[in-house]
This record gives C-alpha cells, sequence and structure tokens, in this order.
C-alpha cells in the first residue's frame, strides 16, 4: 500500500481496543484493568476522528470532546473507588477480592 | 317430613362429633348421648313409619353436587323395605346400645366404642334412606369404616388389628365390584337413582344384564360375607360382643340383603338363579363348619353366615319379601344369641370356648332361658319367629327350585344340630372351669334387652300383629308362599329337622365333661373337614404371599426404578443441570464477569448488525 | 503496557502511547484534541494513576500464574493483531466503508457558515462554535459530570471512624 487510507486507522484503533480489551481481560491488577480501559476508550476516539476527518463533519471531534470529559471523570470515581476498596481488602489484586470462597 | 328424616340421619353423625371432640376422656356421658341417639333414633323412625298411611312412599332428592353434565343427587326413598329395616335397625340398636352400657362397664375406651356406634348408626341409616346407588355406595363404605372401627377397639391384640384389616379389605374388594357395577348401571340406563332405574328397567327388560347384577351383587357378596369373601366374618368376632351383634348379625350384614331387594327390579332370572345358588350353597357350608367350633362367637357368626345364604336363597327364587322376613326375624333372635353370648362372656370373665362353659343355666337362668328361645327360633321350631321365616323359604325352594330346596334343607338339618350342641355345651352339665363356676347373672342392662329380644323372637312370627308398615312389603310374598301347595309336608319335614338335631345334639355333647370334641373321637375325618373351613383362608393368604406379594413388590422395584427415579428424580435433575449451569456464572471473579458482560455486549451486537434492521 | 509486570512501567508505557495517539490525531488534522489529548490523558489521568500507584505501593506481580498470564496474553495479542490485519487488507479492498475510503481536503472557511451541518475544520474556533451552540446542552450536562465525579471522589475518600470526643 502506498498511501495511509482510513481504513488503517480503523484497523489501527481496533488493534488498540483489542489490546485494552484483552488486558481488561487479563490483568489481575485492577489498577492495570482501569489503564487498559483508557486504552479502550483511546482507541474509540481514534476512530471517531478518522470518520469526522473522512466525512467532514466535525461532531465526531466534538463528541471525542466529551468522550475525554467523562474518560477523566470516570479515572476519577474508579481511583476513588480503588483506594476505599484497598482499605478493606488491603490489596488491588482481584482474587484478593473475591467474596464467593470457592 | 324431610326434617324429620334429616335429623334422623344426622343425630348420630352429630353424637359422634360430639363424642370425638369434647368427650374423648368421659366415657360415661359418651355412653348415655350414645344411648340417649339411640333413642331419638327409634322416635324419628317410628314418625317416618308411622308418621304416614300404608303404601306411601317418601320420595326426596336434592342436587349434591354437579360437573358438567352429570349430577349426584343426595336423597331420601322411604318406601316399604326401607319403613321395615328402618324398625328393625333402630329397634334392635337402641336394645344393643342398652346392653352395651352393661357389657363395657369397665371398658376402658368407652367413648371411642360409643362414638364408633353412633357412626355406625349414622352410616347404617345412610343407606337405609338412601335413593340412589351413588349415595347407598357413599354409605356402604361408612359403614365398612365403622366395622373396621369397631372391630378393632381392642386394638392392643394383634388378633382385633388384623381381624379388623382384614374385614375392612375384603369388603373392599366386593365394594370394587359393586362400584364397577354402579359405572355400568348408569352407562347402560344413564341414572343411578333407584325410583327412575326401576321405572326404565320395568318399560324394557332387555336393557339390564346378568353381569350387570352380578356386579351390583358383588357389594352384597362382600358385605354379607358371602362366598368367596366370607372369610372375614368369622374374624370379626374379635370386636366386641355387642359390636358382633349389632353390626355382624342384625344390621349390617343384612344391608346387602337389603341392597338386592332395592334392585331387584333389574336381576335377570340368570342372575336370580345365581344367587339363589351361592346363598344355599353357603347355607350348607357354614352350618357345615359351625360343627366344629369352639369359640362361642365364631359358631355364632358361622350360623349369622348361614341364615344369610338363606336370605339370599329366598331372594334367589324370586321371594324378596320373605328375604325381608327372615332378615328381620333374623335380627330379633341372632342379636339374642348373640347379647346372651355377651352375658355369658361377660360373667365368666372374657372367657369364650364353649369347652369351658357347662351349668351356667343354674346361675343365668334368665339368659339361658332367652338363648334357649333363641335357640329354638333358629332351628324353626314351631310357631316361633324363625319357624314362619324358615318354613317359608323352605316351602317356596321346594316348589320352585327343588335343588335349592335339598341343600336349604341339609342345612336347616345342621342348623338345628350345632345350635343345640352350643346350647348343651354351655348352660347344660357341670360347670368344667373355674370362671364358669362362679359365674352370675348380668346386670338389668344386658337382661333387659335379652327379654324383649326373648319375646320378640316368639312372637315377631305373627306378621299379624305388626302395624302394617312394617310389613307392607312382606305381605305379598307371604301371601304368595301361603298359596303354595305342600304345606303339611314341608311342616313335618321341618320337625324333623329340628327335633333330629335336637336329639342328635343330646346325644353326642349332652353329657359333655370334658375338653375334647367328642365328634373328633367319632368320626375324625367329619370333624377335620369341618374345622377345616375347606381351607378358604389357607387358600386367600397363598394367593397374597405368592402370588400377589411378589407381583406387587416388582411393580415396587419398576415404580422406584422408572417413576421415582426417572420421571421425578431425572426431571429435578434436569432443573439442577440448569441450576449449576447458572451457578457457574457467580465465581465472584471480576474477570470473568467482566468478560460475559462484553461477551453478552457482542453476542447483541452481532443479532443487531446481522439480523433484522432496516440499515 | 498490557503485558509489563511493573504498574509503574506499565504507566510509562501508557503515556507513551497516549502520546501516539496524539500525533496520529495530529496527523489527522485535529490539532486541538491532540493537545487536549495530551493535556488531558497524558497530563492528568496518567498522573492520577501514578499518584495512585505510588499511594498504594503496589509491588510487581509476581509468581508462576502471572507467568502463564502473560504468555497467554501475548499469545492472544499476537492472533489478534494477525486478524486484524487481515480485516485491513479485507476492508481495504471491499469497499465496505463508503465514502469514507479517502480523504477529502478540509475547507477552513465553510465551517461557521453552516447552521447545524458543522464542518470539519482544524481551527479551534470552529470547535468552540460547535460547542456553543449545537452542543450547548451536553457541554452544560458535562460540567454537572465533572461536579458530580469530584463530589464523588470527595466523599469516597471519607475517613469513615468515629473521631473521639
Amino acid at each position: 500500500m502506498e498511501t495511509v487510507t482510513p481504513s488503517h486507522y480503523l484497523c489501527l484503533s481496533l488493534c488498540l481496543f483489542s489490546i485494552g480489551f484483552l488486558g481488561v481481560l487479563l490483568r489481575r491488577n485492577l489498577l492495570l484493568v482501569l489503564m487498559s480501559l483508557e486504552l479502550m476508550l483511546n482507541g474509540i476516539n481514534l476512530a471517531l476522528v478518522n470518520f469526522s476527518r473522512t466525512s467532514l463533519n466535525l461532531d465526531g471531534s466534538i463528541f471525542v470532546f466529551f468522550i475525554m470529559t467523562v474518560a477523566a471523570a470516570e479515572v476519577a470515581v474508579g481511583l476513588a473507588l480503588l483506594v476505599a476498596l484497598y482499605k478493606r481488602r488491603n490489596s488491588v489484586f482481584s482474587e484478593d477480592i473475591n467474596l464467593i470462597h470457592n | 317430613m324431610i326434617q324429620v328424616a334429616l335429623s334422623l340421619l344426622l343425630l348420630p353423625l352429630l353424637s359422634a362429633i360430639v363424642t370425638l371432640l369434647f368427650l374423648r376422656k368421659h366415657g360415661n356421658i359418651a355412653a348415655l348421648l350414645s344411648v340417649a341417639t339411640a333413642g331419638g333414633i327409634l322416635a324419628f323412625s317410628s314418625y317416618l313409619i308411622f308418621g304416614n298411611e300404608t303404601g306411601s312412599v317418601f320420595a326426596w332428592s336434592t342436587p349434591w353436587f354437579s360437573l358438567s353434565n352429570w349430577q349426584l343427587d343426595f336423597g331420601f326413598l322411604i318406601d316399604s323395605p326401607a319403613k321395615t329395616l328402618l324398625f328393625v335397625v333402630s329397634f334392635v340398636g337402641l336394645l344393643i346400645h342398652i346392653f352395651s352400657l352393661g357389657y363395657m362397664a369397665d371398658d376402658q375406651a368407652k367413648a371411642r366404642y360409643f362414638g364408633g356406634l353412633s357412626i355406625f348408626m349414622f352410616s347404617m341409616l345412610g343407606i337405609t334412606l338412601a335413593d340412589n346407588l351413588v349415595m347407598i355406595f357413599v354409605f356402604w363404605e361408612l359403614v365398612g369404616f365403622s366395622s373396621y372401627l369397631l372391630i378393632a377397639h381392642y386394638f392392643k391384640t394383634d388378633e382385633a388389628a388384623k381381624a379388623s384389616r382384614k374385614a375392612f379389605i375384603v369388603n373392599r374388594v366386593g365394594d370394587f365390584g359393586f362400584l364397577l357395577g354402579i359405572i355400568f348401571t348408569y352407562w347402560t340406563f344413564g341414572t343411578v337413582n333407584l325410583q327412575e332405574l326401576s321405572v326404565t328397567a320395568n318399560l324394557d327388560p332387555s336393557l339390564t344384564s346378568t353381569i350387570l347384577c352380578l356386579l351390583l351383587a358383588c357389594g352384597f357378596i362382600g358385605k354379607s360375607a358371602q362366598f368367596p369373601l366370607h372369610v372375614w366374618l368369622p374374624d370379626a368376632m374379635a370386636g366386641p360382643t355387642p359390636v358382633s351383634a349389632l353390626i355382624h348379625a342384625a344390621t349390617m350384614v343384612a344391608a346387602g340383603i337389603f341392597l338386592l331387594i332395592r334392585i331387584e327390579f333389574l336381576f335377570t332370572a340368570e342372575a336370580f338363579k345365581l344367587i339363589g345358588l351361592l346363598g344355599a350353597v353357603m347355607g350348607l357350608y357354614a352350618g357345615f363348619c359351625a360343627l366344629t367350633q369352639r369359640d362361642i362367637k365364631k359358631v355364632l357368626a358361622y350360623s349369622t353366615l348361614s341364615q344369610l345364604g338363606y336370605m339370599a336363597a329366598a331372594f334367589g327364587l324370586g321371594l324378596p319379601g320373605i328375604a325381608l322376613f327372615h332378615l328381620m326375624t333374623h335380627a330379633f333372635f341372632k342379636a339374642l344369641m348373640f347379647l346372651g353370648s355377651g352375658s355369658v362372656i361377660h360373667a365368666c370373665h372374657h372367657e369364650q370356648d364353649i369347652f369351658a362353659y357347662g351349668g351356667l343355666r343354674k346361675k343365668m337362668p334368665i339368659t339361658a332361658y332367652t338363648f334357649l328361645i333363641g335357640v329354638m327360633a333358629i332351628s324353626g321350631v314351631h310357631f316361633l319367629s324363625g319357624y314362619f321365616s324358615k318354613d317359608a323359604i323352605l316351602l317356596g325352594a321346594y316348589n320352585l327350585d327343588f335343588v335349592i330346596f335339598c341343600i336349604l334343607y341339609a342345612g336347616a338339618v345342621l342348623t338345628a344340630l350345632y345350635m343345640f350342641r352350643l346350647y348343651f355345651l354351655t348352660f347344660c352339665g357341670a360347670a368344667r372351669s373355674k370362671s364358669s363356676s362362679e359365674a352370675k347373672e348380668s346386670t338389668i342392662f344386658m337382661t333387659g334387652p335379652l327379654l324383649i329380644l326373648g319375646v320378640l323372637s316368639v312372637l315377631g312370627g305373627f306378621h299379624a300383629f305388626y302395624p302394617s308398615q312394617i310389613v307392607e312389603f312382606l305381605l305379598p310374598d307371604i301371601a304368595r308362599v301361603a298359596d303354595m301347595p305342600n304345606h303339611l309336608w314341608m311342616n313335618v319335614l321341618g320337625l324333623v329337622a329340628w327335633v333330629g338335631g335336637l336329639v342328635l345334639a343330646r346325644k353326642i355333647y349332652g353329657a359333655q365333661s370334658g375338653d375334647k370334641d367328642p365328634l373328633a373321637e367319632k368320626s375324625p375325618a367329619l370333624f377335620q373337614l369341618s374345622n377345616s373351613k375347606l381351607f378358604f383362608d389357607e387358600i386367600y393368604s397363598f394367593y397374597v404371599k405368592k402370588i400377589q406379594d411378589p407381583f406387587f413388590r416388582f411393580l415396587e422395584v419398576m415404580e422406584l426404578l422408572f417413576i421415582s427415579g426417572l420421571l421425578v428424580r431425572g426431571s429435578a435433575g434436569v432443573a439442577a443441570l440448569f441450576a449449576l449451569l447458572g451457578k457457574s456464572f457467580y465465581s465472584g471473579k471480576i474477570h470473568s464477569y467482566s468478560f460475559w458482560f462484553v461477551s453478552g455486549t457482542i453476542g447483541f451486537l452481532a443479532y443487531a448488525i446481522f439480523s433484522g434492521g432496516s440499515n | 503496557m498490557v503485558c509489563s509486570k511493573h504498574p509503574v512501567s506499565a504507566a510509562m508505557f501508557m503515556i507513551i502511547s497516549l502520546v501516539g495517539v496524539a500525533a496520529l490525531f495530529v496527523l489527522l488534522e485535529a490539532f486541538f484534541l491532540a493537545v487536549l489529548q495530551i493535556l488531558v490523558y497524558a497530563g492528568a489521568v496518567m498522573v492520577l494513576f501514578l499518584f495512585i500507584i505510588m499511594l498504594l505501593d503496589v509491588g510487581p506481580q509476581g509468581g508462576k500464574a502471572s507467568k502463564m498470564k502473560l504468555i497467554s496474553g501475548l499469545a492472544a495479542g499476537f492472533t489478534v493483531s494477525l486478524l486484524l490485519v487481515i480485516f485491513l487488507i479485507v476492508v481495504q479492498n471491499s469497499g465496505w466503508l463508503g465514502e469514507h475510503s479517502t480523504w477529502l481536503p478540509v475547507d477552513n472557511e465553510a465551517a461557521m457558515t453552516q447552521g447545524e451541518n458543522l464542518s470539519f475544520s482544524t481551527s479551534v474556533k470552529s470547535f468552540g462554535y460547535g460547542l456553543m451552540t449545537k452542543y450547548m446542552f451536553p457541554l452544560q450536562i458535562s460540567g454537572f459530570l465533572l461536579l458530580a465525579a469530584m463530589v464523588g471522589v470527595i466523599v469516597l475518600s471519607k475517613n469513615n471512624e468515629k473521631e473521639a470526643g
């Protein structure tokens, strides 16, 4: 391929998203789970900006703006929850917060 | 009339309920309540019998419950046979209640006994008054239940418990046939109401069939202990003696005959013949078995079986009125003899072996002489009550069916023989055991009814003495027999029968001094045959143990495997599988939760994108 | 980032990743968003993450289980990437994207003259214009959202022990 086409960006966005997804599923450290969640959101942002550029519509970009806002708020609350959890269980690993003892 | 009939029916039920709820520990009050109820029953029945003039029939019914196209009625039919039976049941019932006051005076569980008697009166009156077959069946079962209750009065003994179970189960076998008969009747005729049935059957005699009659007669065979379901009656003697008198002599076993009379219009000629033959054979067989019994009550039980056979034979000859007549006189003298035996048993401290009695005539004169009257009545001594009804049956048999006559006549000879044997062994000679030498006459509660029944046994055969309402059903057949020839010859034969029996008994048993039955020494083969009762009990228990039980055990295994195992626990297992599947989702691990969450979302998305959707 | 052992390394890698995404935004001529990405994500969110890592003193994940997870994670990632490359080729050649297959030139002047139909432009002004006209309501809501998040965080980190006296 000679030029970079929108589908490249789409593919990259998908990459980011799936890497983040796998990180959410497979990591035991809850902090890293949250970070992977952020990665997923970034992938989505990339896809949105891409489509905004190709359709020449600013709506996509503005939506990305809002996503970033919400993501920031969400990270804040998520981390506060994590800290509260840490105070209870003294650990940030997912197997330690399991109440069902199998 | 309706209110009187309803109160008549419900009065004993009320007494039973009151006894059950409040008087469990107060046996004496329960006893008095029960006797008062019996008196009330007599009063109400008298009103029902004499309230209207002769020949009137009172019929009333009300729907009890109705399904979509079938309705069950609850109603009364008080016609002539019902009036006769009502008189017998209430009168004899009252006398037995009074007797029970004396006999059960030192019993521990009086309330249970008298409550059971009240339930029995309720059920028996139900059968008497019922106007449709299903209602008869309901009360039939209730009578069987009260019999079960009362036989098992001394339930702590093994004998009584087994006997009551046996009675109920054998009865049930007969009732199964009865139920099939009722269903068949409904199928053929479209109704179970007795009056409608009689109208329909008379209009179109071809509708009925012998099978139908025999199925309905299964109820009679079970309840009145005819062949082959007769095995329960001798064992039922394990109950208290007044119970034996009331239920197993005078009334319940007579309910079978009453049923036959009620459905007489359905009977075909073959059915009549069969019932007649069955009854005659029973009369002979039971008489034969009674010859070697040692227990006083068992002798009387076999005697009842024999007389029921006579009634059935009379019915089979086409003389239902005579059958009812014999029922009435039999109720009097059999109840008399049972109550007399009760008096003897009570006086000898519950010793029941007749070879342990002897010489009681001097110690208990009233009992002895009334018992003698009963013995003479059943043997057909001339001009006592039994003579009239028995003579009528024999005369009818002689003229209508000679085979039946021969069988019945042989039975009559045996009857006289064993009855006088009973009398001589019990009351004559010297006392053969300690209990009989210490006996003394019973209280007025017991001797009073004996005297009244004695009078009735003497005079009961003169149907002219009765008010016409009571004998209304009997008169046509009595007149029919009176018109038959060979009266004199029959009288001679009858004389031969009872005199022969009396003499033979005197010869063999008159000088009894030991414990052994003299017949055993004189003709052991005869003795063994009679004692074996033709092995009916053995045959039945063989069947139950060897054939029925293994089969049912096999069914039980099948049921355990397939129904409990496969169906019930299998379906539970399938549900449990689903539960396990659901449970696997609850791991507590955050990762699995998020995994399933995302999977579900992806699934939804896939569904939304790749199916449906207009975009 | 996803595979690293130490959370701090993961955070570092994340920052690099986010800066890369910002660079891609620049390439896509969404300059405002690129700067915003650096400022908000890399600057605030990741710093917050680092704060928490330092606060909770989270050590490296060790043990045999994490090794297995690592390898399986790597394998899964590799498979997914392969699939994605294939997807890329397929999508590019099938024309599935339709009108989104190529870039068109951007016309900055037309951005603010349209009404409801916002046109893509590289200037921040048009961004602000869009925010204040078409997306006014979401803007206000996001303000409230941030307020709520702040209050929530304060409540969540409150100490539950009762003070004596």
